[in-house]
This record gives C-alpha cells, sequence and structure tokens, in this order.
C-alpha cells in the first residue's frame, strides 16, 4: 500500500491537488475571520464559533471533497489509466489508495482549518480559554461528516468518466445539508443526508437572541448531542465504502 | 508447443448483443498471434476477457496454465504485458514519469525504463510532458509501458492506429523481434489484413464474435491457392455475416 500510495502523491504532480485544497482551507478562514468586533461578539466568541461553523463547514468541505476527489480520479480517466492499473492492482487495492490520499488531503485540510479557528480566536481577542474539550468533539462532528461526503464523491469521481456528475451530484447535496439546516423543525431532513451530517451534529444552540437588542442578552448554550446519528453516521460510512468499493470492483473497463 | 493462452467457449453478452459467442482460442508459447477481424467482430472485448477487463458471461480462460479467476487475476497478468484500445498515459506527467509510476507498482528494476524507452524510441523524448507527444509518440509510451515487466505474453489491441506508414513498419519490426529477443508471446489484433499478414505466424479470425478460422497464416494461405489472402478472408468472415 505505501508504493501504491507513493505513486498516487507523484501523480498528483503538476496537479496543485494539496495546494488546492489549501487554497479552499483559506477561504474558508478568511470568511470566518470576525469582520465586527464588540464586546458582545468577543465575550461569545468561543461558543458562537461552534454554532456557526457547521454551517459554514456544510459549504466548504462538501465543496473541498468535490475538489479533490475530482481532481485525484479525473487524471485517471483522462488517460484512460484505469485499465492500465487494474491489470497491475488488485482493484479493490487502486481504490483503496486513491481513497486513502484524497482523505488524508481532505481530513488533513479540516484539522488545519481547526487549528486556524483557534488560532483566530485568540487572535480576534476572544474572552477566556479556547473550551478545548468542546472544541475537540466540533473537530470530530466535522471531519466523520466530511468522511462520509468524501466517501460518496470519491466513488462518484472513480466510477463516472463526466466530473459533471459529481459535481452536480455534489454541490446538490451540498446545497439540500445547507438547506436542511434552515429547517430546525424537520430533524429528520438533516439527519437523512450526508450533508446535512455537519447539522445534525450541533451541539451548540443560539438562545435570547432578538432583533433589537441582537446578542446584548445572548447566550450560546450546550445541546443534546446525537450520538445515535453519530454512530449511525459512521456504520454509513463502512456501508458506503464496503458497497462503493466492490461496485468499482466490478465495474467494467 | 506450449499453449500460453487458451479460451474455452468464452461468451460476452451486453443485453441482448451477443459480443463474444463461445470463443475457443488456443495461442503457442513463443509465437506472433494475428487476432483479425472486421470492426465490431469482438476483438476488443475478446482481448479485454483475457485480461480481466471485462467479465465474461461463460466460458473459461487459461493462461500460462492455469486457470484465471477473479483471486489469481493479478499474479497472473504480472506475466503479461497489454496496450488496449489507445494507450493509456498521465497527460501532466512526463513519459518517464509515466513509466516510472507502473515501475514502482510492478516492482521491476529502474533500468527497465531505459531499456523499454530505448527500444520503443522515446528515448530522447523522456523528459517531455505526455500531453504534448503526437499520438504515435503516444502509442510508442503504450508498448513502452507494456513492455515494462518484459512479460512472456503480449497483447496488443490494434497496436498501429495512428501510427504514420514508416511508424507503423517501425512497430512491425519491433513486434516481429520480440519472440526472438526476448521470448515474448505475441498477440496482436487488427481489422487490417495486410498488417496480420505481415506481423503473424498463427491467426485467429473472428466475426460476430465467432472464431471462423484458427490456425497458422501458412494454412490460412494454403485453403484455396487460387485465391487471394483477402479473398478467403472475405470468404471466411462473409458467410458467418451471412454475405
Amino acid at each position: 500500500m505505501i508504493s501504491l500510495l507513493k505513486c498516487e502523491h507523484e501523480k498528483t504532480r503538476r496537479r496543485h491537488v494539496p495546494a488546492t485544497a489549501l487554497i479552499l482551507t483559506a477561504a474558508m478562514l478568511v470568511w470566518i475571520y470576525p469582520k465586527h468586533q464588540n464586546a458582545d461578539l468577543l465575550r461569545l466568541g468561543w461558543m458562537e464559533y461552534l454554532y456557526e461553523l457547521p454551517l459554514v463547514n456544510s459549504v466548504f468541505m462538501p465543496l473541498l471533497s468535490i475538489t479533490v476527489s475530482s481532481r485525484l480520479c479525473d487524471i485517471e480517466h483522462r488517460g484512460a489509466m484505469l485499465k492500465q492499473l487494474a491489470v497491475t492492482v488488485r482493484r479493490g487495492r487502486i481504490y483503496d489508495a486513491k481513497l486513502i490520499y484524497g482523505l488524508a488531503v481532505v481530513l488533513f485540510c479540516v484539522g488545519l482549518s481547526w487549528v486556524m479557528t483557534v488560532a483566530i480566536g485568540y487572535h480576534a481577542g476572544f474572552d477566556g480559554d479556547v473550551p478545548i474539550k468542546l472544541y475537540l468533539l466540533y473537530l470530530l462532528f466535522t471531519a466523520v461528516p466530511t468522511a462520509a461526503v468524501y466517501i460518496f464523491q470519491h466513488t462518484l469521481s472513480l466510477c463516472f468518466k463526466n466530473q459533471a456528475v459529481t459535481f452536480i451530484s455534489g454541490i446538490t447535496g451540498m446545497f439540500l445539508g445547507v438547506f436542511s439546516m434552515f429547517l430546525p423543525q424537520l430533524p429528520w431532513l438533516r439527519k437523512s443526508l450526508i450533508w446535512g451530517g455537519y447539522g445534525a451534529l450541533d451541539f451548540v444552540g443560539l438562545f435570547g437572541w432578538t432583533k433589537e437588542n441582537r446578542y446584548k442578552f445572548a447566550r450560546f448554550d450546550l445541546m443534546e448531542i446525537d450520538w445515535k446519528f453519530f454512530a449511525a453516521l459512521i456504520f454509513v460510512c463502512a456501508a458506503m465504502y464496503a458497497a462503493e468499493r466492490e461496485m468499482f470492483k466490478r465495474k467494467e473497463l | 508447443m506450449n499453449e500460453i493462452v487458451k479460451t474455452t467457449g468464452l461468451t460476452k453478452r451486453y443485453k441482448e448483443v451477443l459480443s463474444v459467442s463461445g470463443l475457443n482460442m488456443s495461442v503457442n508459447e513463443g509465437r506472433i498471434y494475428g487476432f483479425l477481424g472486421p470492426n465490431g467482430a469482438g476483438k476488443t472485448t475478446t482481448l479485454k476477457m483475457l485480461l480481466g477487463l471485462v467479465r465474461p458471461t461463460a466460458g473459461e480462460i487459461e493462461i500460462m496454465g492455469l486457470p484465471m479467476n477473479g483471486k489469481n487475476r493479478v499474479e497472473i497478468l504480472r506475466g503479461v504485458g497489454s496496450l488496449i484500445e489507445s494507450p493509456s498515459f498521465y497527460g501532466h506527467l512526463t513519459g518517464e514519469e509515466n513509466l516510472r509510476i507502473l515501475q514502482t507498482l510492478l516492482d521491476v528494476p529502474k533500468h527497465n525504463i531505459d531499456k523499454v524507452l530505448q527500444i520503443v524510441g522515446l528515448d530522447d523524448r523522456r523528459g517531455k510532458k505526455v500531453s504534448a507527444y503526437s499520438l504515435g509518440m503516444k502509442q510508442r509510451l503504450g508498448l513502452a509501458e507494456a513492455l515494462l515487466s518484459f512479460p512472456r505474453l503480449l497483447i496488443l489491441d490494434e497496436p498501429t492506429n495512428g501510427l504514420d506508414p514508416s511508424g507503423i513498419q517501425e512497430m512491425r519490426e519491433l513486434i516481429k523481434s520480440l519472440p526472438k529477443k526476448y521470448g515474448m508471446t505475441v498477440i496482436v489484433s487488427s481489422h487490417l489484413l495486410s498488417e496480420i499478414d505481415r506481423t503473424a505466424e498463427d491467426v485467429g479470425i473472428i466475426t460476430n464474435g465467432k472464431m471462423v478460422y484458427q490456425g497458422s497464416l501458412e494454412s490460412l494461405h494454403g485453403i484455396d491457392s487460387s485465391k487471394s489472402l483477402e479473398e478467403i478472408f472475405l470468404e471466411l468472415t462473409g458467410k458467418e455475416r451471412g454475405l
């Protein structure tokens, strides 16, 4: 597997896959940097981030997944390389190596954005220290839905020559995921979508916010974590991996 | 003589279309086997089945004396080089970088890259991006990839496609030299009778997915000495197609 991963890295030469992923991550960080600082926002800063970032993630992480998976798999389709690889290496290993490499890039960006988010918090002057336990939980609840989205995108990118299929499916899923977050009265909607995972695992709620007073009397409280959904999402990841890997193995080239 | 490839009742059906029907193919080791047939006859599908790229609907495949199945496919194919349909490559990488990736995956010595680049005449273009290669150069790179492990069996599907007349001649001479120089067996498919006539020793003629002739090229010539090879070919393929 090591040599396969080395080859995956070699293949990305001049394709700037990690660099593209870093640019998207940087764009996300610019997006979340506090534009208007006032005492209320600084007081609530750490918790406000935990409340708002799942929505930002539900846009950027699927975009990141689409970009990385598509760029990694497109190189195989363009030069019809899959048929050459398939007579050299077991197909399951081709699927795994590409998935591990792409997932590593995406999860590295998730980790990097987490570190930078904490750094931004300190730089902006949020009150107190970062609530590290909550932030580690947030990291976990960002990484797992991203992995689920990535596995899905990876298979589409690998199985379809036309990357528009990947792009359209990914963007549609992303919009549905974002849309589901604006419908808290329909929790089943976000729970039924892999893109809705960011919202379904959101564990911070905003209370006391009004149009007139805005954040003056607002507070962010912890909400109950849906561990059942979290377990189900991990199961979905494993099931998607097994089913889609098998599908790729059976695909005629 | 050892049979390096043997198929029994090899069949492939795509929904309603029977692409290959009960094909019994027999390729002797150390020979050049010309796989001849009109466009759409089932040549590429057959070769893809030999390589496990397409799953047969029925029939058996034996390569190097081993019955091929899903479990041992890759191990058997370690001794097989192939160039199917169009050459495979990463356009954004150089010719050498392309070969280095396959060399790593095949776990063959690095100096094989230099050897095959010399054999196919791409030594001086090794550092150029493949996207800037001409069609003929890409075809040569495809052949270099197929030769990289110096396999016992080489499967080439229409290898002269896209080559100019001098390129075709070079490719032909190269293919002819492989059994003697490296002890390879070559299966070369083409829809061009003249190409097979000049390259192969044995020939299999397929039309509508069925093998209508298999034997030495010499015997094919001897079927009817009053007729040209083209006439014999047309007669064989025409019967099957109901012409």
